[in-house]
């Protein structure tokens, strides 16, 4: 497998929004990804202004709006590079590599589908969620963040499910108190899926991919690892799997949850 | 396009233009077509082949690093017989030369890999990397000792006839005696540098940035240390020089060429830039335009000091 179809579309920032703890979403305009962009694949931004530090950043697409030419970013600061994103003032130009990867695609017939989400993770999920209910697919949705303040997806989930979705924050400020997991374990006991999907933290992917496979059900996770082209050149986000090492970027970001070594 | 001749002689390979690609940067291309089409470039570098495939290093492989960043991908390779058929089968349709960049473990390895495909037209020249600082065996442990590169060196040049590169290491005290020895030993030309060794780390969690702790530097960062030993090395040889390290525009690779270089190529920038080869060639074009110069091999060497 490799990238094709790729462009370098260079749009200006129209906003960037501080949601709650190190958490921001940035609209960039960005009128042809945001029509070719499919739920879970990611572009690679290069940010401007960041002087020594060279390399491009992926971010995954929390939504896209084709007829407004823009699509949504949810980023966490998490060191220079996303910290100097969060100061980038609209208008600024940015360029963003995509659409990136494999998406996230439930399994044919599939009826009903958990989503789990770790933190940010609820991005690269949304579009996914949406997608699944436009298409009568009954979804669960468990979203994991560590405060009540860090939980800045719930609302747009709720609109698209009609319904609240699960909420867990680790501190118990809102919704069921510890880790996302203890609920979607719940639900997995609960009801009868035949899809799985989740995205967060590693270990949270981890433990959810054992629980679909002990409940014999197929579960599709989104792999990040330290990045360098995001087109499949360089091999440095490579995986483990049992047909070898594979890359992140183009051969994922989303791989079934057999295919991961931890 | 312009007037300006820009076509070079690297040891007997013919490029329409001096800018290839740093193996490992661009895989064999198709990655980047997208974004530039192969048959712009001068040449196609192939990612480092071994004869039966190499697994590579463990993750974290790269690191961010001040105008530059570190690597430790370990030559992660299908093999020769995947190279032939994935890659060569792809390459074959444009209109390209390729240099396929050869890795071993061992000094057989070598050979191995240079008679698995010497028959393949579709291979024009090779680049015998003997200083990837990513393996525990061959790479840089063979190209950084005189005797090992005469050995190296000499028993490639029995395996072909075709334009013989030789991938040397910064990580040196004299590169112009490693260079020479590859010339006595038939190198056609001389590439480098390969990426100076380093470290990073991760003051918080005491932990190194890259699982393997050491790796390789690339990037804007090397840039006056890879112009350094071109020109050195462009003093102490005959035989041509394929330069590299940093180059991120054409005026970066104006200044290897002054420097001593006939050919460049453009390894890390591809990350940055995805269009960073046709930039480079365009501002090379543009530079010669703007500077008169009819014939971009007036430039090699034109240092004055």
């Amino acid at each position: 497998m490799c990238a094709t179809g790729l462009l370098d579309e260079k749009g200006k920032v129209l906003s960037n929004k501080h949601l709650g703890r190190n958490l921001y979403l940035l609209t960039v305009e960005s009128p042809q990804l945001a029509k070719l962009m499919e739920p879970g694949q990611f572009v690679h931004t290069l940010i401007p202004g960041m002087e020594g530090h060279i390399l491009r950043r992926p971010f995954s697409v929390y939504a896209t709006d084709v007829e407004a030419g823009t699509m949504d970013i949810l980023y966490q600061v998490v060191g220079f590079g996303t910290q100097h994103l969060s100061t980038l003032a609209e208008g600024v130009e940015i360029s963003n590599i995509g659409p990136i990867g494999h998406g996230w695609k439930a399994p044919e017939g599939c009826k009903r589908a958990l989503v789990v989400c770790g933190g940010v993770g609820a991005a690269p999920l949304f579009m996914h969620t949406s997608e699944m209910v436009a298409a009568g697919i009954q979804v669960d949705v468990v979203l994991g963040a560590q405060t009540a303040e860090a939980m800045v997806c719930a609302d747009r989930y709720e609109q698209v499910l009609g319904s609240p979705a699960v909420l867990a924050t680790d501190d118990g400020s809102l919704g069921y108190s510890g880790f996302c997991t203890v609920p979607a374990k719940e639900l997995l006991d609960t009801n009868s899926y035949d899809y799985v999907c989740c995205c967060g933290p590693e270990p949270l992917m981890k433990i959810v991919s054992r629980m679909a496979a002990e409940a014999g059900v197929h579960c599709q996770i989104s792999m990040e690892k330290r990045m360098a082209c995001g087109v499949g050149a360089c091999l440095s986000c490579v995986i483990d799997t049992p047909e070898g090492k594979k890359r992140c970027c183009v051969d994922g970001p989303v791989f079934n949850a057999e295919e991961v070594i931890w | 396009m312009a007037n300006v001749n820009m076509q070079v002689n690297l040891g007997g390979l013919i490029m329409r233009n001096p800018v290839t690609v740093a193996s490992g940067t661009f895989a064999a291309g198709r990655e980047y077509n997208d974004f530039v089409p192969v048959e712009r470039l001068g040449a196609v570098t192939t990612k480092g082949v071994s004869l039966n495939g190499w697994t590579g290093n463990d993750s974290p492989r790269i690191a961010e690093t001040a105008s530059g960043m570190l690597n430790s991908i370990g030559l992660q390779n299908p093999g020769v017989k995947v190279l032939r058929e994935k890659d060569l089968s792809w390459l074959e349709k444009h209109d390209v030369p390729v240099i396929v960049n050869v890795s071993g473990h061992s000094f057989d390895e070598y050979v191995q890999v240079i008679e698995a495909l010497d028959d393949d037209p579709r291979v024009h020249a090779y680049e015998i990397n003997i200083s990837c600082p990513n393996v525990d065996a061959g790479g840089m442990t063979m190209g950084t000792h005189v005797p090992s590169v005469e050995k190296v060196v000499s028993l490639c040049r029995e395996a072909t006839k075709k334009p013989m590169i030789v991938k040397l290491s910064p990580n040196v005290t004299d590169v112009v005696e490693i260079a020479q020895a590859a010339e006595a030993n038939g190198a056609d030309a001389i590439s480098l540098i390969n990426t100076l060794l380093g470290m990073a780390v991760d003051a918080r969690t005491r932990k190194p940035k890259l699982a393997r702790v050491v790796g390789g530097l690339s990037g804007p960062a090397v840039k006056p240390v890879a112009l350094r030993m071109v020109w050195q090395v462009s003093k102490g040889v005959k035989v041509p020089i394929l330069g590299m390290g940093g180059i991120m525009t054409g005026e970066d690779a104006i200044e290897f060429m002054l420097a001593g270089a006939t050919a460049v190529s453009v390894g890390t920038a591809n990350f940055v830039n995805p269009h960073a080869t046709a930039d480079v060639i365009d501002g090379m074009i543009a530079h010669c335009e703007q500077q008169g110069v009819k014939d971009i091999n007036e430039l090699i060497g034109a240092l004055e000091c």
